[in-house]
C-alpha cells in the first residue's frame, strides 16, 4: 500500500496530466427540417431541403480554394422519444479549384463508400447541390416505427478524421523543430495522446414533423 | 568446522524470485523518498509545460498567420485569373494582325509565337471548323515545366483562333503544396485545445514514466543497502540462537554497512575463538586433573616395590650359600624392574609436569628477538639439526612468559627434529606479522602431518610416536600459545614438511597479558 502523501501525489499529476476534455457539442434543434420521404424499393428515401443552412455568405468559405468538408447525418428518431432507429451519414468534400475555377465535390455515404466524385461549375450549381440532398436511405420501411420523426445534423468543415490523423503525424514528425526529420518521444505521445475534438461550432440540428409510417408507405 | 555466510547461500531460483520480489518496508520508504525527490520539480514542470505548450501554440497559431496561409490559394486564385487575362488580351493582339484568309497564314502564326511570351500554339478554324492554319512552338519553354492555359479569340467572320499558352507548372506544385501547409495549420488552429491537452497528457504520462523508472532504481538502489542490513539482522538473529559460525558477506562495498558487517564477522570470529579457548583449556584442566591423580597413583607404589627389591636383594647377597641360576634370574629381574620403575617414574614425572604447569606470567617482548635468543641458548638445538630464523618484519612487540615459551619451542623443535629423521634435520624458523597479531612459524622438511589428524594431535595423549610418546607435548604447547591469548595451527610448509603457526597479539594493538586466562 503505497503512503497516503504518495497517492495524493499521483493523484494530482493524474488529474492534470489527463484533464478534462470538453463536453460534446450538441443542441437543440434550429428550425423545422423541409424534408420529403418516398418510399423505393420497399425502404424510406429522403430528399431534405438545407438551403437555410447553405446561405450565400457560406460560398466565399467553400470558394477559399481548401478542402472544406460538410457532413450531413440524418437520424430517424422515435417520436415519443429516445434513441435514433437508423442513422445515415453523408460526408461531402469540396474543393474549389483556382485554376479551372469550378468546384471539385466528392460524397462518400454508405452508398458510395470510396466516394462519388462531381464537378460543379459555380457556387450556385454548388448551393443548389448541398441545398438539396437526395437519395437517403433510411431503411426498410416495415423497420420504421410508427409514429417518428427526421433529424438531420448538418456540420461544416469538423474535424475529419484525414485531419486529425494529419495533425498527429505533423505533431510526431516535429518537423518544424528537428531538422533530421526524426520523431520527439513527447511528439510522438502526445500525437498517440491527441483525441478527436467535439463537432466544432459550425453545426446546425433540424428535425422534420412527426410522420407515421402508413404516411409513408404508397397508397 | 567452517563458518556459514548469510546471504551467499544459492537457494532454488523460486526463492530467488520470491527474494528478488520481496519488498521491504525500507525499501519501500527509500524508494517513495526517491519518487517523491524525482516528481515533486517535475509536477511544478508539468504545470510550466501546460502554459509552455498553450503559449507556443498562441505563438505559432496567430490567427494573422493562420488566415495569411488560408488566403494563399486566393492569391493563386488572382494570379490565374491575371494570367488568363493577359492571354486573353495577347490572343485579341494576335487575331488583329490575322491576315486575309490564306495568305501568309503560316508565316504569321510562325511570327506571332516568336514575338508574344509563352505562346505555345495556334490554331485558326474557319466558320465551318477547317483549320486554316496551325503553328506550334519549337523551342522550349524558357520557366521550364509548363500546363496549357488555353484562350479563344472569336473572329468577325465566324471562325475562330485557339491559342495555348504556357503557365509555369511550378505554380500548381506550389499552390498544392501551399493548400496542404494551410489545411494542416487550419487543423492545428482548429485542435489547438486539443494539442495543448495532448501535450499535457503526454507529459504526465512521461513523469508517470519517470517516476516509475525512478521507483525501480530507488528500489535496487534501496536493496543494495537494505539486503545487506536484512543479512545482518538475520545474523545476529543466528548469532542469538548460538550458531557462532555465522559469517556475512560484505560484498566488494566500501561503505559503512561493509564496515559494520565486517565488524560483525570480526566479533562473532572473536567470540568464537575466545569460546573454543575456554572449552580448550576447560577439557585441558580436566586432563591436567587426571595426569595430576594418575601420576600421584602410580608414584605411590613405586617407592615400596623399590625397597621390597632392594631388601630382596640385600637378603640374597646375605645368603651363605647360593644357587647361581637363581642369582643369575634374580640380577635379571632385577634390570627388568629397575627399567620398568624408571620408565614409570619418568611417565610420572612428565604427568606431574603437565599437571602443574605453572600461570602464565607474560612480560614484553620482541618476538624476533626472543627466537633468535633461543636458537643461540639451545646448541644441542644447532648441533642436533641446521636452524635457519627469517625475520619477514621489523619489530614484533608482543607479551610472552619466556620460560614457558622456551619450553614451547623446544617441544615444536625436538618434534620437527624428530619428524625430519633419520635424515639431517632442517628447520625453519619465521618471524612475522599482520595487522594486529606476531606470527612464529615453526617449518621442518619432515613428511608432515597427515591432515586426518590435524585436529586431534593437540588432544591430550594422541600421540603419532609408537611406543615412545605421552602426547603431552603438543597439548602443553596449546595450552601455552592459548593462555598467551595466542592461537597455533598446524599446516603444510611451502616446499614440503609440516609447519606450525603460533599467532600473538601484538603489544602495540593495545591487548593486555592474557595470564589469567589460565
Amino acid at each position: 500500500m503505497l503512503p497516503r502523501a504518495t497517492r495524493l501525489l499521483l493523484g494530482l499529476v493524474l488529474g492534470i496530466a489527463l484533464d478534462a476534455r470538453p463536453a460534446a457539442a450538441g443542441g437543440p434543434p434550429e428550425g423545422i427540417l423541409a424534408i420529403r420521404l418516398t418510399p423505393v424499393k420497399g425502404r424510406a428515401v429522403a430528399a431534405l431541403d438545407l438551403a437555410a443552412v447553405f446561405g450565400p455568405s457560406r460560398f466565399q468559405e467553400f470558394g477559399n480554394g481548401l478542402t472544406n468538408v460538410v457532413e450531413i447525418y440524418t437520424s430517424v428518431l422515435p417520436a415519443g422519444g429516445g434513441s435514433p432507429l437508423f442513422i445515415h451519414g453523408r460526408i461531402i468534400e469540396i474543393l474549389f479549384d483556382v485554376w479551372e475555377e469550378t468546384y471539385a465535390v466528392t460524397v462518400k455515404d454508405p452508398e458510395h463508400p470510396s466516394g462519388r466524385r462531381l464537378v460543379l461549375p459555380s457556387s450556385a450549381s454548388l448551393r443548389s447541390f448541398l441545398s438539396d440532398q437526395r437519395d437517403i436511405d433510411l431503411g426498410p420501411l416495415p423497420a420504421l416505427p410508427e409514429d417518428f420523426l427526421v433529424e438531420a445534423r448538418v456540420e461544416v468543415n469538423p474535424i475529419s478524421k484525414d485531419q486529425l490523423q494529419r495533425t498527429r503525424e505533423y505533431i510526431a514528425a516535429a518537423a518544424g523543430s528537428r531538422p533530421s526529420g526524426s520523431r520527439s518521444v513527447l511528439g510522438a505521445v502526445a500525437s498517440f495522446l491527441l483525441r478527436e475534438p467535439d463537432a466544432g461550432s459550425d453545426v446546425h440540428v433540424y428535425r422534420s414533423p412527426p410522420f407515421t409510417r402508413s404516411g409513408v408507405l404508397p397508397r | 568446522m567452517s563458518a556459514t555466510p548469510v546471504g551467499a547461500g544459492r537457494p532454488g531460483w523460486a526463492g530467488q524470485l520470491r527474494a528478488a520480489l520481496r519488498i521491504s518496508r525500507f525499501e519501500i520508504r527509500i524508494a517513495a523518498a526517491l519518487v517523491v525527490a524525482a516528481t515533486l520539480p517535475l509536477v511544478g514542470a508539468l504545470v510550466l509545460a501546460d502554459r509552455v505548450a498553450a503559449e507556443n501554440l498562441a505563438l505559432g497559431l496567430d490567427p494573422r498567420v493562420v488566415q495569411r496561409l488560408q488566403s494563399i490559394p486566393a492569391l493563386y486564385g488572382d494570379l490565374f485569373q491575371a494570367r488568363k487575362q493577359l492571354y486573353a488580351v495577347q490572343a485579341r493582339e494576335v487575331a488583329r494582325g490575322l491576315p486575309l484568309r490564306g495568305a501568309g497564314a503560316e508565316a504569321y502564326l510562325e511570327s506571332a509565337i516568336l514575338r508574344t511570351p509563352r505562346l505555345r500554339h495556334i490554331t485558326w478554324t474557319s466558320p465551318d471548323g477547317a483549320v486554316l492554319a496551325e503553328r506550334e512552338a519549337t523551342q522550349p519553354n524558357p520557366e521550364g515545366e509548363w500546363r496549357e492555359a488555353p484562350a479563344r479569340v472569336e473572329l468577325p467572320d465566324g471562325g475562330r483562333l485557339d491559342c495555348v499558352f504556357a503557365i509555369e507548372a511550378q505554380y500548381f506544385a506550389d499552390l498544392a503544396e501551399a493548400r496542404d501547409l494551410a489545411e494542416t495549420v487550419q487543423g492545428l488552429a482548429a485542435l489547438r485545445s486539443e494539442i495543448r491537452r495532448s501535450y499535457v497528457r503526454a507529459f504526465g504520462a512521461l513523469l508517470v514514466v519517470w517516476a516509475a523508472a525512478a521507483a525501480v532504481l530507488g528500489i535496487w538502489l534501496a536493496r543494495r543497502t537494505t539486503r545487506r542490513v536484512s543479512r545482518l539482522v538475520a545474523a545476529v538473529q543466528r548469532l542469538a540462537a548460538g550458531d557462532l559460525q555465522v559469517q556475512v558477506d560484505p560484498g566488494g562495498f566500501a561503505d559503512e554497512v561493509a564496515g559494520l558487517t565486517r565488524a560483525f564477522n570480526q566479533m562473532v570470529r572473536e567470540v568464537r575463538e575466545s569460546r573454543d579457548r575456554i572449552v580448550y583449556l576447560e577439557k585441558i584442566s580436566g586432563w591436567q586433573e587426571v595426569a595430576r591423580r594418575l601420576a600421584h597413583e602410580i608414584k605411590n607404589p613405586l617407592t615400596p616395590m623399590k625397597l621390597a627389591f632392594q631388601q630382596l636383594q640385600v637378603r640374597w647377597d646375605q645368603l651363605p650359600e647360593r644357587e647361581p641360576a637363581f642369582g643369575k634370574l634374580l640380577a635379571e629381574v632385577g634390570e627388568i624392574m629397575k627399567d620398568e620403575i624408571g620408565t614409570l617414574q619418568r611417565l610420572v614425572d612428565e604427568f606431574s609436569g603437565f599437571a602443574k604447569l605453572p600461570d602464565v606470567r607474560t612480560e614484553p617482548a620482541e618476538l624476533g628477538e626472543f627466537v633468535e635468543e633461543f636458537v643461540r641458548q639451545n646448541p644441542q638445538l644447532t648441533a642436533a639439526a641446521d636452524v635457519e630464523v627469517v625475520r619477514a618484519s621489523g619489530q614484533t612487540p608482543v607479551a610472552l612468559d619466556r620460560t614457558l615459551m622456551r619450553r614451547v619451542l623446544a617441544n615444536l623443535c625436538s618434534n620437527a627434529v624428530e619428524a625430519s629423521r633419520p635424515a639431517r634435520p632442517r628447520l625453519h624458523l619465521g618471524i612475522s606479522r599482520t595487522r594486529d597479531r606476531g606470527i612464529v612459524t615453526v617449518g621442518d622438511e619432515g613428511p608432515g602431518v597427515d591432515p586426518a589428524l590435524r585436529d586431534r594431535i593437540f588432544d591430550p595423549y594422541f600421540t603419532t610416536k609408537a611406543g615412545t610418546g605421552t602426547g603431552l607435548g603438543l597439548a602443553i604447547v596449546k595450552k601455552i600459545v592459548l593462555q598467551h591469548g595466542g592461537e597455533i595451527q598446524v599446516g603444510d610448509r611451502p616446499g614440503g614438511g609440516a609447519s606450525f603457526a603460533l599467532a600473538f597479539p601484538l603489544k602495540a594493538a593495545g591487548i593486555s597479558s592474557p595470564a589469567s586466562a589460565g
